[in-house]
């Protein structure tokens, strides 16, 4: 049990900046989701927890001792790699029971607890096999099922379930949340998986080149992006951002549709949010705009739109019994409460009127 | 003509080449070790003896058993100690080791080195009057400089296994570096994660997957030590009286200076089983299907 403190931590490797300066608080027995585009810095932050890379400036602290210097053996965290790391020499059983034996667990434990964490994986049928003898997704349950063999101060989790299938992942999904709920450990989670990031996590910290963008509860994340960054980054689809300027109160496109009235002080550019469930889909004349259809998508759960908006296109989404036609031309309305404004030059939110 | 057959006609000269100073060399000696042959007569080979000069090694000849004993016990201890040293140099060396940077090329001299020159070193070194060790053992300690290294049974021993560790080391190192480099770097950080000291990582996760690497490693070590002659010749000629004298050297003199080649040859022929089984293992683990 134990916080993890990040104070200005930087990587830098040459010219080049991993983790810009950034200083993080993660409280004891959170589960903190590490979201955002490949290469921001996701697996060298979390490295430089487990030891594994050294910083070059900045304090790691895990609960109240300064770690920096110390071993990844002597941090007590456990970590699944991004590309497993398993040892191809062991069975899966010594693969698993690695790290209870290495810190000398009395025999008699070994053998139940590591069948307890193959259940958990769903992986009991393949302890006698070798890592080579599995698919890739069998492999990252080995690598996680070492993780959770042992209770730790930590979890480090590289996108554990990257490679599962869609079913399998919704199962360790829920498996994953019901063990830190129960364990009760202070958890680091990468993915690039919305909903993974959305229904794990207490918090989540969106990154950007080596730079964290936003910190935040989903809700949070979701609802009130700090920036255009993360507003883009966050929802599937990603939110739709429209070029225009804001006159007399309205938000104008750049072809120049007067298209909602907009609690902001006039300017030149502006770039208007919405997502996608934040649009209803009318017959034509009924919306705010009328537009016409460039490509209709049947998901199953619902339908989308992608529509040609002046020169840009975006994405509407539609109730699933939706059926519309390529071409045809519909009117879409926007929910005036959720709507975004954004400074196209920083990126920087611009807040509206009440929020 | 068809392009199938230049493909073969081209390769006739080498084949002819290869067969003239190799097979035929080597099916001639199987058949001397057959025959008494010795070079001081007018006919050669002489009598049909079939398998008695092998007997004859076996049961009347100390001087066989002697080299035997000194290949063996030579060949136990340079392999031991160059593997051991050049494992030891590799981790060092290897990428992520505490060493690097140009040291890897400076390592590989020795090996560029030819055995004669090696030999040749080596004896200089360590002469009594006026070598290397002579003139550092005067200043460090006095009691060791004016030992006549080679004239001693033991030491000349140890010196020829000094001069064939030193000059194996960098080649064997070199190899090594390249198995260590392909062993995957993220299974020793989750070793290191799950709790793994630094002795631990090596043993459980490092040699377990150098293990092919090291296995060939040794066994050609072992191969090349059996086949021992350069040093033993350079530095002590076998000597002092037969101390150092391995079996290629043993074999060497029985057909050189005594003549007889038709023993030599059963001798050699029998130094062929050890082969034999070090190039059958040596051959499973480089073409080991996995
Ligand atoms: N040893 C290294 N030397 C130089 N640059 C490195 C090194 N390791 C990582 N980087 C760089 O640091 C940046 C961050 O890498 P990191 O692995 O943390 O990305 P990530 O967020 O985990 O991405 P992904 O989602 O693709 O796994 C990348 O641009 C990468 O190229
Ligand atoms: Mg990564």
């Amino acid at each position: 049990m134990a916080e993890i403190r990040l104070n200005n931590l930087t990587k830098r490797w040459g010219d080049f900046v991993g983790v810009d300066d950034q200083s993080l608080h993660i409280k004891d027995e959170e589960f903190l989701v590490l979201l955002g585009p490949s290469g921001c810095g996701k697996t060298t932050t979390m490295r430089m927890i487990a030891g594994l890379e050294d910083p070059t400036a900045g304090e790691i602290w895990i609960g109240d001792r300064m770690v920096n210097d110390d071993l990844p053996k002597d941090r007590d965290v456990a970590m699944v790699f991004q590309n497993y790391g398993l040892y191809p020499h062991m069975t899966i059983f010594d693969n698993i029971a690695y790290p209870l034996k290495v810190r000398g667990t009395p025999k008699a434990d070994i053998e139940p607890r590591v069948k307890k964490a193959a259940e958990q994986v769903e992986l009991t049928e393949f302890l006698h096999r070798k890592p080579k003898a599995l698919s890739g997704g069998q492999r990252q349950r080995v690598a996680l099922a070492r993780a959770i063999v042992r209770t730790p101060k930590v979890f480090l989790m590289d996108e554990p379930l990257s490679n599962l299938d869609a079913k399998l992942r919704v199962t360790m999904r829920a498996e994953l949340k019901h063990l830190s709920r129960e364990l009760q450990i202070t958890t680091v989670y990468v993915t690039h998986d919305q909903i993974e990031a959305m229904t794990l996590a207490d918090r989540v910290a969106v990154m950007k080149n080596g730079v964290i963008q936003q910190l935040g509860t989903p809700d949070d994340i979701y609802n009130d992006p700090a920036n255009m960054f993360v507003a883009g980054f966050i929802g599937s689809p990603a939110m739709n951002l429209i070029n225009g300027s804001v006159q007399s109160g309205m938000f104008v496109t750049t072809g120049g549709t007067k298209l909602v009235g907009i609690g902001a002080p006039d300017r030149e550019t502006a770039i208007l949010g919405v997502r996608a469930d934040d649009m209803s889909v009318h017959d034509a004349g009924q919306g705010d705009i009328d537009v016409s259809i460039y490509a209709f998508e049947n998901t199953g759960e619902s339908t989308l739109l992608t529509v040609q908006w002046g020169k840009q296109r975006v994405i509407a989404r539609g109730d699933r019994h939706l059926r519309k036609e390529q071409g045809e031309t519909v009117g879409i309305k926007l929910d005036p409460d959720h709507l975004y404004l954004f400074d196209p030059d920083s990126g920087d939110r611009i807040r509206l009127g009440g929020k | 003509m068809r392009d199938q057959t230049l493909k073969y006609l081209l390769v006739v000269p080498a084949v002819l080449v290869v067969f003239a100073t190799a097979v035929w060399p080597l099916i001639e000696s199987l058949r001397f070790s057959f025959y008494q042959g010795r070079t001081d007569r007018g006919d050669f080979p002489q009598n049909w003896l079939g398998f008695e000069n092998y007997t004859w090694a076996f049961l009347y000849e100390p001087a066989f058993w002697n080299s035997v004993w000194v290949t063996g016990l030579y060949t136990v201890v340079t392999v031991t100690l160059t593997t051991l040293f050049a494992l030891g140099l590799a981790m060092l060396l290897a990428p992520g080791g505490k060493l690097r940077s140009g040291v890897q090329t400076l390592l590989i001299l020795p090996f560029a080195m030819s055995p004669a020159l090696i030999g040749v070193s080596f004896r200089f070194m360590f002469n009594p009057e006026f070598g290397l060790f002579d003139a550092f053992f005067g200043v460090v300690f006095p009691p060791l400089a004016d030992v006549s290294w080679l004239a001693d049974p033991d030491l000349a021993f140890a010196v020829i296994v000094m001069a064939d560790v030193w000059g194996w080391i960098p080649f064997l190192t070199l190899v090594l570096i390249g198995g260590l480099a392909s062993v995957p770097q993220d299974t020793i950080e989750a070793a290191q994660v799950d709790g793994a000291s630094g002795w631990r990582v090596f043993k459980d996760v490092t040699l377990p997957q150098l293990m092919p690497v090291l296995a060939v490693v040794i066994i050609l070590k072992a191969i090349f030590s059996l086949k021992t002659f350069d040093q033993v010749f350079m530095l002590t000629n076998g000597g002092p009286g037969t101390a150092t004298q391995t079996l290629s050297h043993y074999i060497y003199i029985t057909s050189t200076r005594y003549g007889q080649v038709g023993y030599a040859a059963s001798v050699a022929w029998l130094m062929v089983i050890p082969m034999m089984v070090l190039t059958y293992f040596y051959a499973k683990f480089v073409f080991k299907k996995d």
